[in-house]
């Protein structure tokens, strides 16, 4: 029996070269003596290359024969067009950029490294000076490709199952959100990926339209105390002591600023759309933080930490 | 790739061998060497592919499908006919590398109208993006961090002052900047710390003012971290949470042991997260409120409830 990396490269060398389609037995007459000879060992040794091609990338065509002697039987080929990468001729400058871009972002990534070796790059650097961590979700280039190609796909988010138009992937603040027209409740919608449940499902053969000039960085809110805002905000008035002050004036801006007492203390006006990612943000400071008003958000902070441990 | 090679599975070795050709029909000589260090592979396993894809043919055309011979060292390969092109990127490989491309570009120094940007507008034009709004990167960063790169690639030394959480100070230090990274929405930088004598990562938006002291020092070669993997160190201790559904994004949000509970009736989950500092726990912890519980370990059960107690004091003593 041949090595199995020779059977599979003859395989794929068939049927790239084949005029016509092939079947099962025209494609073990031609390699002779490399697939078994009973026909249910050769059909699951096929199975198993078959499987082993297409886990690799390589698109394995198939017809069924619907009329004549061989009806019903299957027949195989790979169209060299959709096997081959074209259209993406790129300098030698340009793949090192990308290379060094891999090499900073995702650099111990095995897809990326093989997406390199098919531009012609060389071996991924481990280490760069400057790099950003990326993170990883299984869903993330199916997603792509359903943006790309305007493709709507099937999902399910906080219990409910979705049909969702995907417009546009954003990474913001460590996070991956998709921001998508949900079908089922007729409007815009962004989904946090990571808080996707269970597999996400391309729906093959829709289309839809993505609206002019869209930019997902506008959908997505910048700031998670802004989530759920409606056009009028409400402000909470915060106390800050003279030790956290100064990081949290440059972070909301000087403008936020309502009074500086003589004690170095600051109050400012922080927007609270939404309570528990404000809660969240007053609660990083500790005591070096008071909610002054309003008195229900006050009075949530301080059942919150009541039932701290509890 | 590293320690006692094991035996490549075909599927491993077919892959390679379909992006090695490509690229050694272009060239037409290369020796073993190159070819092995460019593809992670060592030189025996490179000329046994390579003799094995010379025998590889159908009848009539044996031994012409993959006209390649290897001699004293050198790959030779004839008039190519077949895998003269490598196969076309799949769906993960087509989004890593937009992805990693989209990220450099958010990165100091990066130059749209240079070879990132060029490359970049090409790939995006093969996979189908008419435009760049299907994936966006944004690496928000502190105007700061441009300063540590420029001393990092200068090899300046820095006088920092730097706002530690977990005592809620700051302080003065003298640092030699080495890597600048972002993960999970901040950025950190590496650098040979004086007060320490170690390399240390400090959290670049905590940096209060960064001034040059006008030296400037070989770095040490104290090993760096890694970006990703630095702050899940064995070496750190560990507590035990019980997160509700409302709490689970917090390990979303920050490394974890693998060995998380499924969840129970209620939806809540067991898991232990390695904590970096008691101040991070208990800010984590106030955070979660009744969404959570600290299991282990108990000493800073009690920490937890004292900060609470701090916190609420604050509350009641302001309008007494």
């Amino acid at each position: 029996m041949a090595d199995r990396v020779e059977r599979l490269t003859n395989l794929l060398a068939l049927l790239l070269e084949t005029r016509e389609p092939l079947s099962l037995v025209a494609i073990a007459d031609e390699m002779t003596g490399q697939y078994p000879d009973g026909e249910s060992a050769r059909r699951a040794a096929f199975e198993r290359d078959k499987a082993a091609l297409r886990d690799i990338g390589v698109p394995i065509e198939q017809e069924i024969m619907s009329g004549g002697p061989s009806a019903g039987q299957t027949r195989y080929w790979i169209d060299r067009a959709r096997y081959e990468m074209r259209g993406l001729e790129l300098d030698g400058d340009e793949a090192r950029a990308l290379q060094v871009a891999m090499a900073a972002t995702r650099p111990g990534s095995t897809s990326g490294q093989e997406a390199l070796w098919k531009l012609g790059a060389g071996l991924l650097d481990r280490s760069a000076p400057v790099s950003a961590v990326l993170p990883d979700l299984p869903a993330l280039p199916l997603l792509r490709d359903a943006v790309a190609r305007r493709t709507s796909v099937a999902l399910r988010y906080r219990d409910l199952d979705r049909t969702v138009d995907p417009w546009g992937l954003v990474l913001r603040d460590g996070f991956w959100y998709l921001v998508a027209f949900d079908q089922s409740r007729g409007e815009r919608r962004t989904f946090r990926i990571d808080r996707i449940e269970g597999d996400v499902r391309v729906l093959d053969g829709t289309s839809f339209e993505r609206p002019e000039g869209f930019d997902p960085r506008e959908a997505v809110p910048t700031d998670p105390k802004m989530i759920g805002a409606t056009d009028v905000v409400p402000d909470a008035r915060v106390l800050i002591d003279a030790v956290r002050a100064p990081a949290a004036v440059a972070e909301l801006g000087e403008h936020r600023v309502v009074a500086r007492h003589a004690d170095g203390s600051v109050e400012v006006d922080v927007p609270c759309a939404n309570v528990p990612a404000f809660r969240s943000w007053v609660l990083g400071f500790l005591e070096h933080a008071e909610v002054l008003s309003p008195e229900e958000i006050r009075d949530d902070v301080v059942a919150w930490l009541e039932a701290v441990g509890r | 790739m590293s320690g006692r090679p094991k035996p490549r599975p075909a599927e491993a070795r077919l892959r390679r061998l379909l992006v090695m050709l490509p690229w050694l029909m272009e060239r037409g000589e290369v020796t073993v060497a190159e070819a092995a260090e460019r593809f992670a592979l060592t030189e025996d396993d490179v000329v046994r592919d390579l003799e094995l894809a010379a025998m590889c043919g159908l009848p009539p055309f044996v031994d012409e499908l993959i006209d390649v011979f290897v001699d004293d060292g050198v790959i030779v390969v004839g008039v190519p006919r077949l895998f003269t092109r490598p196969l076309r990127l799949n769906a993960v490989e087509a989004f890593e590398l937009l992805a990693a491309g989209r990220a450099a570009m958010e990165l100091p120094g990066a130059d749209a109208s240079g070879p990132l940007g060029r490359g970049l507008a090409k790939l995006a034009t093969a996979l189908g993006e008419d435009d760049t709004s299907g994936v966006r990167i944004e690496l928000d960063r502190p105007d700061i961090a441009d300063r540590l790169v420029a001393a990092a690639s200068a090899n300046e030394e820095l006088a920092i002052d730097y706002w530690t959480a977990s005592r809620d100070e700051t302080t003065e230090r003298r640092i030699v900047p080495r890597q600048v990274f972002a993960d999970r929405g901040e950025w950190y930088v590496s650098a040979d710390d004086d007060r320490s004598g170690e390399v240390r990562t400090f959290r670049v938006d905590r940096i209060l003012r960064a001034a040059p002291t006008g030296r400037t020092v070989v770095p040490s070669d104290a090993p760096l971290p890694t970006p990703g993997t630095w702050f899940a160190d064995e070496s750190v201790r560990r507590a035990v949470l019980r997160l509700s559904p409302a709490a689970v994004w917090v390990l979303e949000r920050y490394p974890h042991d693998d060995d998380v509970s499924a969840p129970d009736a209620d939806g809540w989950v067991t898991a232990r997260l390695p904590v970096a500092s008691e101040q991070w726990l208990v800010r984590t912890m106030l955070r979660l409120g009744p969404e959570a519980r600290l299991v282990e370990p108990g000493d800073l059960r009690d920490v937890v409830t004292a900060a609470a107690g701090r916190v609420l004091a604050r509350y009641r003593d302001s309008r007494s």
